[in-house]
């Protein structure tokens, strides 16, 4: 990858725009998705789609466009309805938007692996098939997905910006389920998909499913193991809530009035940051401001939030790099390469040793936001949960339901294994962006269950 | 579109154009490829990948095979009155400025939002079974917030509904219609008093729940148990399956006999209309369940062969580049004849009553949820009483739609569209509607740790 060809698409578009300020942004996926049920591959996608957006900034208004025809024509037809959006937007009198950022240099990253970007769908069929063997000699059914993709982007701005990327990620999720629905899970996601080993992942999963029928737990505060998985979403969610600099800005986040306060335990250090092995780095954001780590929380103090450009100027400071949409997102930036700092404990029973009675939780489904300030949870565990009891790992549990604060989870933290693991939460949805936290599992000694699904 | 603090936040036009082609290979599951270059060398690349892929995969068996269906043939376009791409921004931008203006004044708004949208889907599909049929869909919609922040506390309070607003399968006369202005310094009021309301209380009480919320309780419990690829553990590993088993169709009891639940695929307005769906199955109006039990389920042709049936018409994708997976259309409650909702309340001494989603979360067997709304109010005696903030609610598919003791008539039934429902990997966005007026449900979980 060198991202020549977007970076010389970006400027022919950047072209188009004209005026003062005017920014283009090329998007190049190509993407294999291989998924799975009850042992048998279902559907597969193959996607190779170029976009463009096209945004014009003029008196502090935005204005932005976004096609994937890519001849002049479509540029043109583009670049006419950016100019159209901004001045529309203009005649409402002065905006909030400061202008695009200046150009700065990039660093350089390990987030491309030239393999994985050869996508070879036969590397999914050899995956597949393994998991579906793994889970066979187990009497289980596999059920998951194999992705792989390389994403190139390429920013040229009015103001100069001229830069390219390109990554790469691939994952594999295996469920491994037997008839009577009882479940374990298992994934793994990395920069180069030969990392990935579907026997392990597919022998992990099977590992979650016991044959003993599931205890019931009944609503209150527990003790718990968070496994890597679950430790990911909890972060993932707290990034919006706590760190987002529009919502920081206008009161509504959950550190709010809290920076220089403890929020968390003293063993609690969160970073963002791209140049930590093992995350899914990226050189810039969405306006091509440099990517550069920044500490969140410190020892469990809270210690900065995330801006984007827009937002920058609303807190009279600058970009941080975070900005997830050209000219920003209307709902703010975030962080994308979350780090929470692993601890001392060498394995999780060591985590569990501690714990007269609690449980285990492999990973949380269905979270969503209950009290955005005080970053309030709702959620439910899936695929392996358990009691632990005298300090070990037994009976599952039915899965429950948890609302817990997780500034308050980790408050209560109390240790944290040595070794992390990239949780990805990929965004598939729009354009592949690949993102996610990389993090050890936690105990906390406390952790709301408020119902169960017996 | 979007303005807020009296600014415009960003106006974005997106165009895409594409094929999409999905091949089924014998011996192998299905393949999928797209391609933005409609020419004959493009059409015939992403064929082969599409085919590439699928025999990369490991072998499986014989799928069940399709029931015929009739060759889809001819044009449909949904209704729109006032064509939102034939009018200025500046036009379509005045009402936004407007109603955002008026939510503001008082310093602890800190931020109000009033936003539209407008979307034209063109599709032409052909299939192998001989289908070859056109369709337009023209969306339209939009809604205002208002976020009010002080003494460490904060609140959102929005109109017709939260996530955006109100989107119909419509023109501009929607968006007119929801007469946003006119609202917007209530809402404000609204944020502002959510800021010192008392905590909804926590406990089992009789509950009122607004039929916007209503909406997504249908869409989350209702709808996602019945799409039949759940049901049939083909999306256990993202979605999540059911907690209804196939074996249930004709005998379950879903809820108490107070419960019809149609899926409409030919409702005016629903966002899950069409002429055909997108494996060119007809639109059609089903019922899924009638006085409390359960008859149908919610189907595309692979789902429903493998259960030896037609295909329900629920075949959707989101747009050229996504192969169509099982989706709802028009999913809703029908209306009952307990009246307004004035009359639901009057019948309450102890209650709450709910309004405007905020907040939702169900496990994956969709059994297990748990909810929150912008607003709830105190029943006393009949009347709505003092504001409540954070309200929640929970509780068990089953036990909850068979404690459902109230539906509202029919002047009271309202549509709601929803832009957000994913499914699928890649991930895929469907655009929905429920139907449904307020109802009732007695002993519910509310203020759930509170």
């Amino acid at each position: 990858m060198n991202g020549e060809g977007e970076l010389a698409l970006a400027h022919r578009a950047l072209a188009h725009l004209g005026g003062d300020q005017a920014q283009a942004t090329v998007t190049h996926e190509r993407s294999l998705f291989s998924r799975f049920a009850r042992s048998t591959a279902t559907q597969a996608t193959v996607i190779d789609d170029t976009s463009v957006e096209m945004l014009c900034v003029l008196d502090g208004h935005t204005g932005a466009a976004s096609t994937n025809q890519v001849d002049d024509e479509g540029l043109e037809d583009a670049a006419r309805l950016a100019r159209g959006a901004a001045t529309a937007a203009a005649r409402s009198g002065p905006g909030a938007y400061p202008g695009l950022p200046q150009p700065a240099p990039t660093t350089a990253h390990r987030g491309y692996d030239p393999a994985t970007a050869t996508l070879d769908a036969g590397a999914a069929g050899c995956a597949l098939a393994a998991a579906f063997a793994r889970c066979r000699e187990a009497g289980l059914e596999a059920f998951g997905i194999w992705t792989a993709g390389e994403v190139t982007t390429a920013i040229a701005s009015s103001t100069g910006v001229a830069v390219a990327d390109g990554v790469t990620d691939a994952s594999m999720t295996v469920i491994a389920r037997d008839n009577g629905g009882r479940s374990g899970y298992a994934t793994s996601t990395a920069v180069a998909a030969g990392t990935i080993d579907a026997a392990a992942l597919a022998a992990a999963a099977v590992a979650k499913v016991t044959r003993d029928d599931p205890a019931t737990l009944a609503p209150g505060e527990y003790t718990v193991v968070l496994d890597h998985a679950a430790v990911g979403t909890l972060l993932d969610f707290l990034g919006s809530l706590a760190f987002n600099g529009l919502a920081h800005t206008e009161l509504r986040g959950a550190l709010s009035g809290l920076i220089g306060a403890r929020v968390a335990a003293p063993c609690i250090n969160l970073a963002d940051s791209t140049r930590v092995p093992g995350t899914l780095p990226r050189s810039f954001d969405a306006e091509g401001v440099p990517k550069r780590p920044l500490p969140l929380i410190q020892d469990g103090i809270a210690h900065a939030v995330v801006y984007d450009t827009r937002t920058a100027a609303l807190a009279r400071t600058s970009s941080t790099g975070h900005a997830l949409a050209p000219g920003g997102s209307p709902d703010g930036p975030e962080p994308v390469n979350l780090v929470l700092a692993g601890g001392d404990a060498a394995t999780l029973e060591e985590l569990c040793a501690p714990i007269k009675r609690g449980l285990f939780v492999t990973r949380l489904w269905y979270v969503n936001t209950v009290e955005p300030r005080r970053a309030l949870l709702t959620g439910m565990t899936r695929d392996g949960t358990f009691l632990i009891e005298d300090g070990a790992i037994g009976r599952p549990l039915h899965d429950v339901r948890f609302t817990d604060s997780a500034l308050r989870i980790l408050a209560a933290t109390e240790q944290l294994t040595a070794a992390q693991r990239l949780v990805s939460d990929t965004d598939q949805y729009g354009r592949r962006f690949a993102k996610g936290v990389l993090c050890p599992a936690l105990r906390a000694g406390a952790f709301r269950v408020s119902g169960g699904s017996a | 579109m979007r303005v807020s603090a009296g600014c415009v936040d960003g106006i974005e036009c997106t165009s895409d154009e594409g094929v999409g082609i999905r091949v089924a290979v014998p011996g192998h599951g299905f393949g999928f490829a797209a391609t933005r270059e409609a020419t004959k060398t493009g059409l015939e690349l992403a064929l082969a990948r599409a085919v590439a892929i699928a025999r990369a995969l490991p072998a499986s068996s014989p799928r069940a095979p399709w029931p015929a269906v009739s060759p889809a043939r001819g044009h449909w376009a949904s209704a729109c009155k006032i064509d939102p791409f034939a009018l200025s921004l500046d036009e379509r931008l005045e009402l936004l400025l407007k109603a955002e203006a008026l939510m503001r004044g008082d310093p602890r708004i800190v931020r109000g939002v009033a936003e539209s949208l407008a979307i034209r889907t063109v599709v032409a599909f052909a299939s192998s079974d001989g289908a070859a049929f056109t369709q337009e869909r023209t969306e339209c919609g939009g809604g205002i917030s208002a976020y009010a922040a002080a003494d460490g506390e904060s609140q959102l309070r929005s109109y017709p509904s939260g996530h955006g607003g109100s989107v119909a399968l419509a023109g501009h006369e929607h968006l007119l219609a929801l007469d946003l202005p006119a609202h917007a310094p209530r809402v404000a009021e609204e944020a502002l008093a959510l800021l010192s309301a008392a905590p909804c209380p926590a406990g089992r009480t009789t509950l009122v729940v607004g039929d916007e919320q209503l909406a997504l309780q249908i869409h989350e419990s209702i709808g996602h148990a019945l799409e039949l690829d759940r049901i049939l553990l083909g999306e256990a590993s993202y979605a999540g399956a059911s907690w209804v088993s196939p074996t249930d169709v004709g005998t379950l009891r879903y809820g108490s006999p107070l419960l019809a639940i149609s899926a409409d695929a030919t409702l005016p307005g629903g966002l899950g209309s069409f002429g055909w769906d997108d494996e060119g199955v007809a639109a059609q109006r089903t019922m899924l369940i009638e006085d409390g039990v359960l008859r149908a389920t919610l189907s595309d042709r692979e789902s429903a062969a493998a259960i030896g049936a037609a295909s329900g018409g629920a075949a959707r994708a989101d747009g050229f580049a996504r192969q169509p997976i099982v989706r709802m259309t028009n999913v809703s409650l029908e209306p009952g004849d307990a009246g307004t909702l004035e009359q639901l309340i009057a019948d309450v001494p102890s209650g709450v009553y709910m309004e405007t989603n905020r907040s939702w979360s169900i496990d994956d067997r969709r059994l297990h949820f748990q909810f929150g709304t912008e607003i709830g109010r105190e029943i006393r005696d009949g009347k709505l009483g003092r504001l409540l903030r954070n309200p929640t609610y929970a509780g068990a598919t089953p036990q909850f739609w068979n404690s459902l003791d109230a539906v509202a008539s029919a002047p009271a039934w309202r549509l709601w569209g929803l832009l957000n429902c994913g499914k699928g990997e890649p991930g895929q966005y469907a655009h929905v509607s429920h139907g449904t007026p307020p109802a009732r449900f007695r002993d519910v979980e509310v203020g759930v740790l509170r």
